[in-house]
């Protein structure tokens, strides 16, 4: 099936919404109004934590049943900035993240490549035993790691911490970019080989190109799986290397709330911002093509 | 589909000031259409000429802006798809994937909440009656091309639908099986004397297969006529661009014949009409003779195209090049005589007949639009 | 899925023409192989080795790297010369705490599923069929918390929960006593589901996206009404990413640590809290791996269940049209 059929007109909606007599004009009313009803459940449901801890960042005093705080101050954000370790722990954590997702995309990119555009024996194997590291409990996993790591006296390195958040990783490198490799057609390749392109060349110039939507979603999903991870970075980093996640969770408990607060939105900037740029990739389908197992 | 109440069989289909605007765009304008009872009627047109358009408001797949649509009677200008007495075959015949071939064409029957029994009995109908006993339980992805087509009709008629309508059924399929699953769609039509409106943009196909052509340009009919009289008398300079092969010479009649690009009379027996700004000659009436033959003019063969049981061939002749079919011979660069049995003449792009004299402008926009067919 | 006139009669055209030169000599198979073995290796040292280790760590054998984690403990049992012992696994499923954390943590499961399935068919049924801006805004708010981070999502919506947070406020403001959600179990399905929800609208919207309008076309044609069309056409059509939802959402959430750990009670919690609270606070990381052992035994079922809805899915009828 090709996207063109995909993408003709859409006509299905177009009859569904055919007035029908007065009956009809009533549900449809109805209709709307359910619907209205629902989509701000779903607004308040998805964006309503997000606004209140903002309000919160911003708020000095907040008596409980009011809707908004009573009166507001930067005095939060004065006090993360100077008595929080947020700049190295910001940096820790950015340095990490980008060791360990370049490490990942180099130790996955290849295989990626390998499982989508052919078909040795036990490619499927592959993916799903890649697939089966993920439903081992990551707190259970950290725990047999950290038996390892003592042996291999990575406990308390960088290296440690950057491995452990590699392997988070794993199966969105391999399983995206390889949908990605393989939903490049052949033709485009065969055509390229025709006009007289070296195989490196065409694959430099026209199978990286076609996959590259693909593999930006996956290294960007991975950079935020490596920024957000807590469990592993502490349980192996800890208390020499403290990353901002982990540096959240004690913040939380240890904090004034509009604190915790301030320190939750600066962390959430980057991921925003590195999502913004894929977003139209990630709804594109390149996300959810990769988890159709071939 | 059991006849709804009121209902006149003898009715047939009726569009009467059917308009759709889509986009901004006009896509069908006033559009009146009857289609009788048991008839083959094909909407023929290059690519957005609002034929599938019209077909899907048939279908109720889209609501029409203004106008009215009526089945045997019965007023469906506005009704949902699922009540409607129409079943469509659609262009890549929509078969459902996960469903067998027998389930795919029992689905509108269960729908209708009828006995298992009865179920089986019509599907098995349809099955025997278009050949596909042996994939009753196969899956629609297993069977080629040819087949889904034919489940896709099956499906349709099951539903013994007051309207079939087909948009361009055969489009997916290679020229050989084209041929012969037109040849049994007309054939079952006919027995079934089943109304049908069929969709295409291949006018040999639409020649072959229907009992009258309204060949559509821009969102209005040009012309709707039986085929032969379509051929042989195109209303309009679009529909003869559009059916067939034309000499296109841009001058009107004159002393008996056509002029020539450096004024040389090409002789011709005889015109539409006797006077108009272009005259339109078909290759089949242009008659290749021995060279200087009495009433001819001299031409030269510039390409001779074997067509298998005729030629055809590719004339100079006093700077206008022509074209001719024929059942002779001639060898390329032979100068021949070469003499014109019948033209077709245009005034304002509309045909002069001699009992009905032209009507200026009715087709002028036809033309100068037709450049935007998406 | 290209091919779409699959004829088995017809002249074998062929069907997957994968790459120009093709996976038939063996030299190239060998080299892809070879090219797809790091991440295998890499995951077999660290997870790989780990989890057994692990295991062997709750069947009693304390030596060799297990001696370290032995150490820590407060206490363990050791295995018989080579006898494997199940002790570990007796203390830790008779233990009441083990079995109500288990009960929450399943219950946990099966409600964050089954929310995120109905939340994310009704909002990409609902933009696949309106095609309209509010279709395409719903789906892009349920995207929203795939942007930040889970421990962020997580401390936000406990507070918006909590008897000084937003919903009790608002109820307030009406005379109406609303529950504080944060610190009980209801709050932990509310987090789960507001992180699992944008991959669940993703790929359910990417599986309606594939199927074709002249398919429901048809099915409305044949007579069947909108929600009949949906019901015999899109959700059979739609199978394989709701099992994909279903599966990964489950398994997130079966092993999840940070939901219910800032927005759940003490005490029933899931059991990713309890095997983590064992490990650093109750100091008996044997106990702790027995936890993760059964975590891990529940979820290889549900990815079985995965395995197995595509295995079907490739064997029927993988070419649509």
């Amino acid at each position: 099936m090709t996207a063109v059929e995909v993408q003709q007109t859409p006509t299905a909606p177009e009859a569904a919404a055919a007035p029908a007599g007065t009956g009809g004009l009533l549900r449809r009313v109805l209709g709307r109004i359910v619907v209205g009803v629902l989509a701000v459940v779903l607004l308040v449901f998805i964006l309503g934590p997000l606004v209140w801890m903002a309000l919160v960042a911003f708020s000095k005093r907040w008596k409980a049943p009011a809707l908004l705080p009573q009166s507001w101050t930067l005095d939060a954000w004065r006090n993360v900035f100077t008595t929080t370790p947020l700049g190295h722990a910001f940096m820790l954590s950015l340095i990490f993240a980008v060791a360990a997702t370049l490490g990942s995309a180099l130790i996955c990119l290849p295989a990626a490549y390998a499982i989508g555009r052919s078909n040795f024996p036990g490619r499927r194997v592959i993916l799903l035993g890649l697939f089966a590291t993920n439903a081992f409990p990551k707190m259970g996993l950290f725990t047999s790691i950290a038996t390892l790591f003592y042996g291999l006296h990575l406990m308390n390195t960088a290296l440690g911490v950057v491995i452990v958040q590699l392997l988070g990783t794993v199966v969105i490198m391999t399983w995206i970019p390889s949908a990605a490799f393989a939903a490049v057609p052949p033709s485009l390749i065969e055509a390229a080989r025709d006009a007289g392109a070296g195989p490196l060349r065409v694959f430099f110039t026209v199978t990286l190109r076609l996959a590259a939507p693909g593999i930006s979603v996956a290294l960007i999903l991975a950079f935020l799986a490596c920024f957000d991870e807590a469990q592993g970075s502490y349980l192996v980093g800890a208390p020499t290397y403290i990353t901002m996640p982990t540096q959240m969770y004690s913040l939380v408990e240890n904090y004034p709330e509009q604190a915790a607060a301030v320190f939750a939105l600066v962390l959430t900037v980057p991921s925003v911002l590195l999502l913004l740029l894929v977003r139209k990739h990630v709804m594109g389908g390149h996300l959810a093509e990769g988890f159709q197992l071939r | 589909m059991t006849t709804a109440p009121g209902s006149d069989r003898s009715d047939g289909l009726r569009l009467s000031g059917i308009s759709k605007v889509l986009g901004g765009r006009t896509i069908v304008e006033k559009m009146e259409l009857q289609v009788s009872p048991g008839e083959l009627l094909c909407l023929l047109g290059p690519s957005g000429c609002g034929k599938t358009t019209t077909l899907r408001m048939i279908g109720g797949f889209l609501n029409p802006d203004a106008g009215r649509l009526t089945i045997n009677g019965v007023d469906h200008t506005h009704s949902k798809p699922e009540r409607r007495p129409t079943a469509m075959v659609f262009q890549n015949y929509a078969l459902w994937p996960h469903m067998s071939v027998a389930k795919n064409i029992g689905f509108g029957l269960k729908v209708r909440k009828l006995s298992a029994d009865k179920i089986r009995q019509k599907v098995d109908w349809a099955l025997d009656l278009l050949g596909l006993q042996h994939h009753r339980e196969t899956m629609p992805a297993r069977i080629s091309g040819g087949e889904q087509q034919r489940v896709a009709l099956a499906r349709a008629l099951v539903l013994e639908p007051e309207v079939l309508l087909m948009d361009e059924p055969l489009s997916n399929l290679d020229a050989k099986l084209r041929v012969q699953v037109r040849e049994t769609i007309r054939e079952i039509q006919q027995r079934l004397g089943i109304t049908t409106v069929f969709v295409t943009h291949d006018q040999e196909e639409a020649l072959s297969i229907a009992d009258r052509i309204a060949v559509m340009n821009n969102g209005r009919i040009e012309q709707l006529a039986a085929p032969a009289e379509l051929y042989a008398r195109p209303r309009t300079t679009f529909v003869a661009g559009f059916i067939g092969t034309m000499n296109t010479l841009d001058v009107g009649p004159a002393g008996g014949g056509v002029p020539l690009d450096d004024g040389a009379l090409l002789p011709c027996d005889t015109f539409s009409g006797a006077a108009g700004d272009v005259c339109w000659i078909r290759p089949e009436d242009l008659q290749i003779t021995e060279a200087d033959h009495a009433g001819s003019v001299r031409a030269v063969v510039l390409r001779v195209i074997p067509r298998g049981h005729y030629r055809e061939v590719l004339l100079q002749s006093h700077g206008s090049t022509l074209r001719a079919f024929t059942d002779g011979e001639p060898d390329v660069e032979q100068i021949v005589g070469l003499r014109a049995t019948n033209a077709l003449v245009y005034a304002d792009d509309a045909l002069v007949q001699d009992d009905e004299p032209a009507r200026p402008g009715r087709a002028v926009r036809a033309v100068a639009d037709s450049g935007d067919r998406g | 899925m290209t091919a779409t006139d699959t004829a088995p009669a017809a002249p074998a055209a062929p069907d997957k023409p994968v790459t120009p030169s093709s996976g038939a000599r063996s030299p190239r198979r060998w080299s892809m192989l070879f090219m797809a073995s790091p991440p295998v290796l890499l995951v077999l040292v660290f997870v790989g080795i780990p989890i057994v280790i692990g295991i062997a760590f709750t069947l009693g054998y304390t030596g060799g790297l297990n001696s370290i984690a032995s150490m820590l403990s407060v206490s363990v049992y050791t295995a018989n010369g080579w006898m494997p012992s199940l002790a570990a696994y007796g203390n830790v499923l008779s233990s009441e705490r083990f079995r109500s954390d288990l009960g929450v943590t399943i219950w946990v499961t099966v409600l964050t599923v089954a929310i995120v399935l109905v939340l994310a068919w009704c909002i990409a049924l609902y933009a696949r069929l309106s095609g309209g801006r509010l279709g395409k805004m719903l789906s892009g708010i349920a995207i929203i918390p795939l942007f930040i981070p889970v421990v962020i999502g997580a401390y936000a919506i406990r507070q918006f929960y909590l008897n000084t947070g937003f919903l009790v406020s608002l109820g307030r403001q009406f005379g109406i006593q609303l529950p504080s959600w944060s610190y009980h179990t209801p709050g932990i399905v509310i987090g789960q589901v507001w992180v699992s929800l944008p991959f669940a609208v993703l790929l359910i919207s990417s599986g309606l996206a594939a199927v074709p309008n002249a398919l429901i076309d048809a099915a409305r044609d044949a007579g069947a009404s909108l929600g009949r069309s949906v019901w015999s056409v899109m959700v059979p059509m739609t199978t394989i990413p709701t099992v994909i939802v279903a599966t990964f959402t489950a398994v997130g959430v079966m092993g999840s640590f940070t939901v219910p750990y800032m927005i759940g009670p003490t005490s029933p919690n899931m059991l990713g809290v309890t095997l983590q609270a064992t490990f650093v606070a109750y100091l008996r990381p044997q106990d702790a791996q027995v936890i993760a052992v059964v975590l891990f035994v529940l979820a290889a079922g549900i990815g079985a269940l995965y395995v197995w809805a595509n295995a079907r899915a490739s064997r029927s009828s993988a070419v649509q049209l």
